[in-house]
């Protein structure tokens, strides 16, 4: 407190005084009604249950079409890369955490994507690979991290939303390691066509 | 000295488990942003029941003060904690509120009410003190309260509450010094009367 020119027995009183005084009625449901949308906010509560199962689902069809199309752009470009062959890694290493409660259909998905995504850093320089490695890892420390806390309480609706966050992020890095191979066959295209010009 | 560990300890991960939700919410967790308002909601309103004396008003100003709050999140740096920077917000409200309503000072009735139900247990004598002081400041006219409520109350130092306030540090002085004589003026003809 600002005591300065204190008047000590005034200032005993307002010391004394509570800081927090709770509002009669809750405030947040007027609060929450006029939150706008930000990436990521929140759905409400009413339907997050579906909605963690459904966001989950458009993720991992996001990644797979993601990896598709990329796969048949390098096809149709017949490109010649410089291969660096990589060490051979367990799929688990470059795939999403445990998945909490998603599903045969998802995980049989996940072993797809993670094969895929392995194929693809097979053609990367090894340093790229360590650190593309180490990212996926964190990642994946941090789901396991979450699906833990979620086993423990189960529908928490903020460690859903943080898991969720946790898939996007990864799906992030997916698609920078896409866009990072298939740019660099692009331009080992470009380079074989300015040589034969 | 272990006591004083643990409390450092549990001020240390209250402050962390803090940071984590505010960053969730910066990303747009309303989940996040529930906890943080469920935290912080009894200090804001509190804050703004005194600086208003009105409760429907500091209601409107708690609300107002979490909105804005929501939509500033992304541009929340971390330089000072988030129970500071939304105090901080909720002068604000408390002050664009007041321009709006060209602010009528008195004390009004369901603050006392308000206060009623807030103050914790206790004595019947010291609750009565409480309410007294709580009226009493109500009744201050507006500049003097709200730096008073600020500086005297919620421990702000002269520097931070004129910055709060918009007013000079010199004025923010003379108002803190007029509050506390009328205070003590008020308290001791309450105590006169009884």
């Amino acid at each position: 407190m600002t005591h300065d020119e204190s008047n000590p027995r005034i200032d005993a009183m307002l010391s004394a005084l509570p800081r927090e005084l709770e509002p009669q009625r809750d405030l947040w449901p007027a609060i929450e009604a006029r939150l706008e949308s930000r990436p990521g906010r929140g759905r409400p509560a009413r339907a997050r249950a579906w909605a963690w199962q459904a966001a989950a689902a458009v993720i991992l069809v996001a990644a797979s079409s993601l990896i598709t199309a990329s796969l048949l752009r390098r096809e149709n470009a017949q490109t010649a890369q410089v291969v660096t062959p990589a060490p051979a890694m367990p799929v688990s290493q470059a795939a999403f955490g445990q998945p909490n409660g998603l599903g045969e259909g998802y995980e049989s998905a996940r072993q797809e994507l993670a094969a895929d995504l392995e194929r693809r850093m097979s053609s990367m320089p090894a340093s790229a690979r360590q650190k593309l490695l180490a990212n996926l890892a964190e990642m994946r420390r941090a789901a396991d991290e979450i699906n833990a806390a979620l086993a423990r309480q189960p529908g928490d609706s903020l460690l859903e939303e943080l898991l969720l966050n946790t898939y996007q992020d990864e799906l992030g890095v997916i698609a920078s390691v896409n866009q990072l191979t298939t740019a660099g066959a692009t331009s080992v295209t470009a380079q074989q066509e300015n040589i034969r010009l | 000295l272990e006591e004083q560990d643990v409390s450092e300890f549990e001020r240390a991960k209250r402050a962390a488990d803090e940071r984590r939700l505010v960053e969730s919410a910066a990303k747009g967790s309303a989940a996040a942003f529930e906890r943080l308002y469920r935290l912080h909601a009894g200090k804001v309103h509190g804050l703004c029941l005194r600086m208003t004396g009105q409760r429907e008003t500091a209601e409107d100003c708690t609300q107002e003060a979490f909105v804005q709050a929501w939509r500033s999140l992304p541009r929340f740096e971390g330089r000072a904690s988030f129970g500071t920077w939304i105090h901080r917000i909720a002068v604000n409200a408390v002050l664009a509120q007041a321009r709006r309503r060209q602010e009528h000072i008195g004390v009004r009735a369901s603050i006392e009410d308000e206060l009623a139900d807030s103050l914790p247990d206790g004595s019947v004598g010291d609750t009565g003190a409480g309410m007294d002081l709580e009226a009493a400041i109500a009744g201050l006219p507006a500049g003097a309260r709200h730096v008073l409520v600020l500086a005297g109350v919620y421990g702000y130092s002269h520097q931070e509450t004129a910055d709060m306030l918009g007013v000079a540090v010199g004025t923010c002085k003379a108002q803190l010094h007029r509050a506390r004589q009328l205070l003590d003026q008020r308290m001791r003809q309450q105590e006169r009367d009884r």
